[in-house]
């Protein structure tokens, strides 16, 4: 039964470090958002300040229940994918449920928490809101394609469809699946920007003319309920990413403090400098309308998915 | 938040220091201030360093900063969003317009005096107030909140009556619910 | 200076299809004063014959003491670059003007506005009473026999310390030595 409690521990530990990571990579964005603005910009913890004051706001307003729902759906689908993400390629604190999950349940469970927003922010009945989730829902079938398309060449390519396999692969032949197929690398990388909705993809909340759309009526608690479930999703997507296509963090035959330390070291590295591709591409780049971010992604990005996938067939 | 003693609790302490580091603004615009409030955001004065950064709607939004002289037909739209607005919520009352109604202290259609319809935290006078004005404003804002005295929003909610006496004097088809928080 | 001949040539040809008066204000401004039947000949003359295709401005003067609004359209001739004023007079007990916006669209918004502020009623006029104002109950503000200092004390919160706002026109009067016309004595403010 000590494997059971080290498991939830792992699990706990997991979620924590998720929620850190994610909440200050967020941090970190703006303060390096506001030093490219030539300000001197919010401190890197500002994120948990305002995380904080919206949990302790006092007054609440309640818009039925998809409304109370729609902050704990988020929250729940967060934490249930990432508990099927290898956090440490083969660590044994980690192991959470990595082993049972494949790549085609990840796609599925990963629009659990949009499809939450979106019921919650129906019920509002705020205008604001409807248009802002049809548009998050346009824009999730124009990315889901060449990302879709990228995770299927590699599924081809290995024969596999287990994270897991994947990540083992390249530790195994020290090749990245970015050089390995890397058409199915850039179509996965180029819907990235749409999937962590920085410019010119943030056509969701769009502040000045959505008036944040589907969250507009959600304040207090409901709002810092979606802030934290959507830092464990920017976790997760960044550690999927690096996970797929670089090689993963961590060394599977060694799980000792040290190897583990290094391996989120390694993490926290390589998510990092991958998370600054959409954060970067947003600040050179105004937004986009609707029509033009599908017409992106189903521009080159699916163009390069079906190369990946004919990559994948021909040249394996 | 104060409590009934008088004092303010460990938790209250916490609380308060993040409220007073994380004030999201909805500038309500309307009048000549709201050209300010870029100035403000923007590079040179940088409000984001003191955790001040814009909301969209009146749900998320801490901080209502009426910028500017409101006309009755205006009243009426921000006493909606004031009551929109979240607990622990402030008003900041931006230029003179919003203090005495400025130079426009005897016009037929805007008010004078901002604390009459809805209670107001901090005011900034001038004509305009710089945005250096603005930054000590909400720095002032701070220092009440750290005190624990910024808690207007109960004070609104128990004298309603007051404020609403006050409001439908101006506002003589009142066609709002008579709560809408 | 110039010799005016565009101005004199637009005076002669509106005043002479009209046999009303006028007169050229300086180079490129021309203002004519026609009864308030022919307002919208002219302005259709201008409009079709002479090219005046722009209307800048539509505006309202209220002269209590004579009695009367006096209404002035303002027209723009944009390759000639001259502007023409057509100014009326219309009663101020019985304020009804004849609706131009069938000759130019956007006069609706201001003869919205005109009725809203002078009361100046424009039979035909489409639009929602209500334009800037809302729930106005009182004589429209901008008829001069309207007292906005009275009505802003008792009906708005007058902070302590605005006793220091002093009357413009007597200030003024004091200073340069000119005596207040009897009209403007009773909204003095003390």
């Amino acid at each position: 039964m000590e494997d059971l409690g080290l498991k939830i521990f792992g699990a706990i530990l997991t979620t924590i470090m998720a929620f850190t990571v994610g909440m200050t990579y967020g941090g970190i964005v703006r303060k390096l958002t506001a030093r490219v603005q030539n300000r001197y910009g919010p401190p890197v913890y500002q994120n948990f300040l305002d995380l904080l004051k919206l949990q302790s706001k006092k007054t609440n307003i309640a818009h039925g229940f998809m409304g109370h729902m729609a902050p704990v759906w988020i929250i729940i689908a967060a934490v249930t994918v990432l508990m099927f993400i290898p956090i440490l390629n083969g660590n044994l604190w980690f192991p959470n449920l990595s082993f049972h999950g494949d790549l085609i349940f990840l796609l599925y469970m990963m629009v659990f928490g949009s499809l939450g927003m979106a019921l919650g922010a129906g019920q509002t009945g705020n205008p604001n809101s409807a248009i802002g989730v049809t548009r998050g829902l346009s824009q999730m079938v124009g990315y889901e394609i060449p990302f879709v398309l990228a995770l299927v060449a590699l599924m081809i390519q290995f024969q596999t469809t287990s994270v897991q396999d994947l990540t083992q692969v390249q530790h195994e032949t020290g090749v990245w699946n970015a050089f390995a197929n890397p058409f199915a690398f850039l179509a996965a990388l180029l819907a990235s920007l749409g999937m962590f909705r920085y410019s010119p993809f943030d056509i969701v909340g769009a502040p000045a003319e959505l008036a944040s759309g589907p969250v507009s009526e959600f304040g207090g608690k409901y709002l810092g309920t979606m802030m934290s479930g959507g830092a464990v999703f920017a976790f997760i997507k960044l550690t999927l990413y690096v996970h797929l296509f670089f090689g993963g963090a961590g060394n599977p035959d060694d799980s000792g403090i040290l190897a583990t330390l290094a391996g989120i070291g390694i993490l926290l590295v390589k998510t990092f400098l991958l998370y600054m591709i959409p954060v970067f591409y947003g600040w050179i780049n105004p937004r986009y309308r609707t029509e033009q971010a599908i017409r992106y992604f189903w521009g080159w990005p699916t163009a390069l998915g079906i190369v990946g996938v004919l990559w994948a067939v021909f040249f394996n | 938040m104060e409590n009934d003693k008088n004092s303010q609790k460990i938790v209250d302490y916490i609380g308060n220091f993040a409220r007073k580091h994380s004030l999201f603004v909805l500038a309500y615009g309307t009048g000549c201030g709201a050209i300010e409030i870029p100035a403000t955001m923007t590079s040179r004065y940088d409000a984001e360093r003191f955790g001040i950064r814009g909301a969209a709607t009146p749900r998320q939004a801490d901080v209502l900063l009426i910028t500017g002289y409101l006309s009755t037909k205006t009243l009426k739209r921000v006493i909606r969003v004031y009551e929109q607005m979240q607990e622990p919520k402030y008003v900041i009352g931006f230029g003179s317009c919003t203090v005495n109604g400025g130079m426009y202290y005897d016009s037929y259609n805007t008010i004078n005096g901002l604390d009459q319809y809805i209670p107001v935290d901090v005011y900034i006078n001038g004509c305009m107030p710089r945005p250096e004005a603005v930054i000590s404003g909400f720095v002032k804002l701070q220092e009440l909140i750290m005190a624990g005295k910024a808690n207007n929003g109960e004070k609104y909610r128990e004298n309603l009556e007051h404020y609403r006496s006050n409001q439908k004097k101006i506002i003589k088809n009142w066609k709002m619910p008579d709560y809408n928080w | 200076m110039t010799d005016l001949v565009k101005e004199n040539i637009l005076l002669n040809a509106v005043t002479s299809a009209f046999k009303i008066e006028g007169k050229v204000i300086r180079d490129r401004r021309v203002e004519v004063h026609a009864d308030k039947n022919t307002v919208s000949s002219i302005l259709l003359f201008a409009k079709k014959q002479l090219g005046y295709i722009h209307m800048n401005h539509m505006t309202c003067i209220d002269w209590i003491e004579q009695g009367e609004f006096e209404l002035v359209y303002t027209i723009y001739h944009p390759v000639d670059k001259l502007t023409l004023f057509v100014k009326t007079r219309i009663d101020r007990e019985i304020p009804v003007m004849e609706n131009i916006d069938t000759i130019w669209d956007h006069a609706n918004t201001y003869e919205r506005e005109m009725r809203e502020m002078f009361g100046i009623e424009f039979p035909g006029l489409v639009g929602e009473h209500d334009f800037i104002l809302e729930d106005w109950d009182q004589i429209p503000p901008m008829r001069k026999e309207f007292d906005t200092h009275k009505y802003a004390a008792e009906t708005f919160y007058t902070r302590p310390g605005r006793e220091d706002a002093k009357d413009v026109r007597e200030e003024l009067s004091k200073r340069s030595g000119t005596v207040v016309p009897d009209f403007a004595k009773k909204y003095s403010r003390e």
